[in-house]
């Protein structure tokens, strides 16, 4: 990391952690994020309602545009919102295509356990 | 301040997630999730993202949330039922793996150098909607172009999906054309006190039972 007007790198991070003792750091959002994710990703193993596996999916894409806010904000950089951006719309376009599929799914087989339908025919 | 704030968003995020993953209910998994959605947004107003955290407020709680709770209210989801006695060996592999997992994340945040980059300060104009938008529209505007071509096929798709019957072959097994008749209406000579059933797959099959192939096939010769 480049620090601005600091010859001394310990010196300067040293005073930095003093000036940011109580401001919240980029790896707690990092840590943050990591959880969510995570939480996520146990709920699209463990649950068998195809509704609930796809709102942990939504959760994971969250996580991630969580981790690209906070590293657009920290590093002063607008490359990262764009993304999150972008992330939403595809998240959009996702829950249009997801719920038909649901919808026909239901209709098909009247059911939403995803052991039930885990031949993917009728 | 910030950290006690951070804490407790942090905090209201995470509970929700675990209370959206332990509820059997869907209706009450989507409620939890429009919680972390609404404590993500103000944890991007901490970090002076207040676009972003608008764009997550009108997209996410008003379009995708609704949708969701829309299906899920128009199937008539039942609660996830119970099941035990499966995969019952696999429990204390999960337990082990776990820790490894919370070993390894401890393990290198202990090992971590510690590294402090300058928080974006509310003069900052790097969230605001002027930069975000001057930079979609110039040095983005090929992903902004290809995302909406995305969204076209989006429409497309979920119309092809949800139309009723775009999906089935006239071999497929219909709902409306599978029925049960009982057997007076097919075979006009076995008494109406006769309770046997006729089992037909497809509408072909039952109009053929019933006759109507034979009138249909002298009306075409007519």
């Amino acid at each position: 990391m480049k620090q601005r007007g600091c010859s001394d790198t310990s010196a300067c991070a040293m005073s930095q952690s003093e000036n940011n003792e109580m401001e919240p750091q980029l790896s707690w959002y990092l840590a943050l994020s990591a959880v969510l994710f995570t939480i996520g990703v146990t709920g699209v193993i463990i649950k068998r309602n195809i509704i609930a596996m796809f709102m942990c999916i939504e959760l994971m894409l969250n996580s991630v545009n969580l981790t690209f806010v906070a590293f657009s904000s920290f590093f002063q950089d607008v490359t990262g919102q764009l993304f999150v951006f972008i992330v939403m719309t595809v998240a959009a376009a996702e829950a249009a295509v997801g719920l038909g599929i649901i919808i026909a799914i239901f209709r098909n087989r009247e059911s939403l356990d995803v052991d039930e339908a885990s031949i993917l025919k009728l | 301040m910030l950290a006690l704030l951070f804490l407790l968003f942090a905090a209201l995020a995470v509970g929700c997630a675990l209370a959206m993953v332990a509820q059997r209910n869907p209706l009450y998994s989507a409620i939890s999730l429009i919680g972390v959605f609404v404590s993500l947004a103000c944890l991007y107003i901490m970090l002076a993202a207040p676009f972003i955290a608008a764009v997550q407020v009108i997209v996410y709680e008003g379009a995708i949330m609704p949708g969701v709770v829309f299906v899920i209210m128009l199937l008539n989801v039942e609660v996830e039922e119970r099941r035990t006695g499966r995969l019952k060996f696999l429990v204390p592999a999960a337990v082990v793996l776990a820790f490894v997992l919370f070993a390894e994340v401890a393990f290198i945040l202990a090992s971590m150098q510690e590294f402090y980059v300058t928080p974006a300060s509310a003069s900052a104009n790097v969230g605001v909607t002027h930069s975000i938008g001057t930079a979609l529209f110039t040095q983005y505007l090929l992903p902004f172009e290809i995302t909406s071509i995305l969204l076209l096929m989006a429409i497309v798709g979920a119309m092809t999906l949800a139309r009723r019957g775009g999906l089935l072959s006239p071999n497929a097994r219909v709902i409306p054309g599978a029925q049960q008749l009982p057997l007076s209406i097919v075979d006009a000579s076995v008494g109406i006190e006769d309770t046997r059933a006729v089992e037909t797959d497809t509408t072909d099959e039952a109009a053929r039972l019933l006759g109507y192939e034979r009138l249909r096939d002298e009306s075409e010769r007519e």
